[in-house]
């Protein structure tokens, strides 16, 4: 039986994991090309890495371990430039965005590794759907107790991450009138949901003993919960947010994590009950349907707020943890996307109204990404 | 009492009832091919048209081979204006190996092939205007056994962009070559020069005009798939009956209106227009046709030649690659995937050779016939070599039948 060893990792520090969508600059539908980026990739000098994903036509980025959020954003700039080259010059373009918004999820191919290929097995037509594309924040947490308490508090929050990012309106070739449709395609998998109410790292483990031993779970990686906690890295992983439509975003969403985390840790909440888990999934439905016009119920409080009116009163919680952490410009930039300037989900809506057809939004949204 | 009502015996050909017979007819060699499970369904098609033509069976004579050539134009345009769309010039511009791998493909291939022709003895024109023709890929083949095998990937995408070149370094060398074989009938030098020009300038700016209006009418129509699938339809078949009319060259003009309709098109009027069932009911007919006109003498006593022909336009297209590979940053494997997957040519090399009948008849049935049985090698073993290609990198599914 495998025993999980919290890894140790700096409090606060932060990284960021991007899934991106290869697409051909024909028709915009995906391409297969994971491979070929991966091949000329290969010599490229950045800090960052460069993964397959389940389907050859999704790589993944992640970052380094950061402390900061301009070093971060500078990273992902520098991913992304050279990614983009890349892409140029193989005639395929990379792009953000939660789903594709028209592909068929039938025609992709499963990326040939052992692993992937297992879970095409487990899950049949699951791990084709899967071909969707999020953004996952990793934050520093000192030891494994913490990261329980953090796992729990930033529970809360989920709307305000799927919010923030949701990019994923359209879905295999309609408008879902969702503003994250990628959500509900997690929500298929057995092992989705959220991490079970456990006090403490000891009683952690010995969930996770007994699914071991039920034969439901080998390793961590078979939880595909929102939040879950990553012993390896010594952290715990935000897996809420579609990929936004730019690295910027990407960059502001890992700040305000940060933020919320370095202040979750601070002032260590009174409301870590399980009431907190009563209301999630209504308020994370709420979200992804509504984006940031939706309405969550505090389970402190017990009082429904609109979406964007909770997400500014915590980004003026969060001004002091920000100052001091260098995350001002991230976060303000998140308070423009509340006061009228909207999620990506808006912009690619606004994109489709203008362009009328779905490649050239794809089109649209290639050139915000690899600008 | 007399039976005048009755249809006469044996019927007459009848226009619509060959087109139906040739597709049932490819329909049924397309399946049986298929179920081999290593050859392509285009190998069924044209095995299908060289049994029923002249050469074996006789069933499809010359005379129903004429009456359906229509079809077979329209097929073309079809596949050369989707050929165009392909040739994507922004990626030459990012990728600045793209263009000399091309040109090295296309030229080494004309060197290698000129040299074998002149080595046999054949007079350095007639080696010339053979070796240019058959530098082009057909591109009927490839593009239809890509999509027989829902092939994309790096090697697919790259193979289309070199037919695409290859294709219209084939035409512009034939147009050069055109004063000269003229000339050698013993004309005036302007006149032949000006129908070369003629011919090149002519079919560039039909193809930029089929474009334009088409474009104009799409910002009427609106983006809507029907409106725009009948669109491109109608301007394909105007645009080849203007360049018959116009005496161009047909595969010039549509080929230039589809590399319009790819990189010209800046606001986006035009969508990207999947011809799907509808061209495969014209590719089957194509296919057909340029089977019936084989004849199995060529794969005889000639056909060491083309086999030869067949090596070394190969070998000049794989060394090229290959030369290229590593600034140009494609893997070796590619390059040689590449290569095979650019073997294939068919039928259309014929239809390059339409204006130099024109102006020399006997010269084009004897550049014909150097060229004939590498095409007839090449039109069995094209799409094989094609589909193992297009397997082999990972980039088509052998399992996909449709």
């Amino acid at each position: 039986m495998p025993v999980l060893d919290f890894g140790r990792s700096a409090p606060l520090t932060f990284g960021v994991e991007l899934e991106l969508m290869l697409v051909n600059t024909r028709d915009y539908n995906l391409a297969p090309d994971a491979d070929d980026l991966l091949r000329r990739a290969a010599d490229d000098d950045h800090k960052g890495e460069l993964k397959p994903e389940i389907t050859q036509s999704m790589v993944e980025i992640n970052s380094s371990v950061n402390e900061r959020y301009e070093p971060l954003l500078a990273e992902l700039r520098a991913m992304r430039d050279s990614l983009a080259t890349h892409a140029r010059q193989m005639n395929v373009a990379i792009a953000g965005g939660g789903t594709h918004p028209f592909q068929k999820w039938s025609e992709r191919k499963i990326y040939p590794t052992e692993r992937f290929q297992s879970v095409s097995e487990k899950y049949g037509f699951l791990a084709k759907q899967f071909t969707v594309f999020g953004q996952h924040v990793h934050i520093g947490c000192a030891n494994a107790d913490d990261a329980i308490y953090l796992n729990h508090a930033l529970i809360r929050y989920v709307p305000h991450f799927v919010a923030l990012a949701a990019s994923s309106p359209f879905y295999q070739g309609v408008d879902t009138a969702f503003d994250s449709s990628r959500l509900s395609v997690v929500n298929a998998f057995p092992l989705s949901g959220t991490m079970p109410f456990v006090r403490d790292w000891a009683e952690f483990n010995r969930y996770f003993d007994t699914m071991y031993d039920l034969g439901i779970v080998k390793s961590m990686k078979d939880f595909y919960w929102d939040i879950r906690p990553k012993p390896e890295y010594g952290t715990v992983e935000i897996r809420v947010c579609d990929t936004p439509l730019t690295v910027e975003r990407a960059a502001q969403i890992a700040a305000y994590a940060q933020a919320l985390a370095s202040k979750l840790l601070t002032d260590r909440v009174d409301w870590i009950t399980p009431d907190l888990y009563l209301v999630h999934s209504y308020n994370r439905f709420q979200g992804s349907r509504h984006g940031l016009d939706g309405t969550l119920v505090d389970p402190k409080t017990r009082k429904s707020v609109l979406i964007a009116d909770d997400i500014r009163s915590t980004l003026r919680e969060l001004s002091g943890h920000a100052a001091s952490l260098g995350s001002t410009a991230a976060l303000e930039a998140l308070l423009a996307v509340t006061m009228g300037e909207g999620n990506d989900a808006a912009w690619l809506r606004r994109a489709y109204a203008e362009a009328k057809t779905l490649p050239d939004v794809v089109r649209q949204q290639a050139l915000r990404w690899m600008a | 009492m007399s039976a005048d009502f009755l249809p006469p015996w044996p019927p007459g050909s009848n226009s619509f009832a060959l087109f139906g017979l040739l597709l049932l007819a490819g329909l049924i060699g397309g399946r049986i091919a298929s179920t081999t499970r290593v050859l392509p369904a285009i190998t069924g098609y044209i095995a299908t048209g060289f049994v029923l033509g002249p050469g074996v069976l006789g069933w499809l004579t010359e005379d129903a081979l004429a009456d359906a050539r229509i079809f077979a134009d329209i097929s073309l345009g079809l596949v050369v204006f989707e050929l165009g769309r392909r040739l994507d010039l922004e990626w030459a511009r990012h990728d600045r190996w793209l263009l000399p791998t091309g040109l090295a493909e296309s030229l080494l291939s004309f060197a290698a092939m000129f040299a074998l022709l002149t080595f046999f003895e054949i007079p350095a024109l007639e080696a010339a205007v053979a070796a240019t023709v058959a530098i082009a890929t057909s591109p009927a083949v490839v593009l239809l056994v890509a999509s027989e095998l829902k092939a994309e990937g790096p090697v697919t995408r790259r193979a289309l962009w070199h037919v695409a070149l290859n294709n219209i370094i084939a035409m512009l060398g034939v147009a050069v070559l055109l004063p000269f074989i003229e000339a050698r009938g013993g004309g005036g030098a302007w006149h032949p020069i000006a129908r070369a020009l003629w011919i090149v300038a002519g079919s560039f700016l039909l193809g930029y005009l089929a474009f334009f209006v088409s474009q104009l009418i799409a910002r009427f129509l609106g983006k809507g798939d029907a409106a725009q699938f009948i669109l491109m339809v109608a301007m394909i078949v105007l645009t080849v009956g203007a360049a018959q009319v116009g005496k161009m060259s047909v595969l010039l003009a549509l080929l230039v209106f589809g590399v319009c309709a790819r990189n010209l098109d800046s606001d986006r009027r035009l969508i990207d227009i999947r011809f799907g069932h509808a061209a495969r009911l014209f590719f089957v007919v194509l296919f057909v046709l340029t089977g019936a006109t084989l004849r199995p003498e060529q794969f005889g006593t000639v056909a060491w030649l083309g086999l030869a022909l067949v090596l070394v336009r190969l070998l000049g297209k794989a060394i090229a690659l290959y030369l290229f590979a590593v600034p140009a940053r494609i893997s070796s494997r590619q390059a040689a995937t590449l290569s095979l997957a650019l073997t294939p040519l068919a039928g259309l090399a014929i239809g390059f050779t339409q204006p130099i009948y024109e102006v020399a008849p006997e010269f084009g049935a004897h550049i014909a016939s150097i060229v004939a049985s590498g095409i007839a090698i090449l039109s069995v073993l094209g799409p094989i070599a094609t589909r193992y290609a297009l397997i082999v990198s990972g980039e088509g599914e052998p399992d996909v039948r449709d």
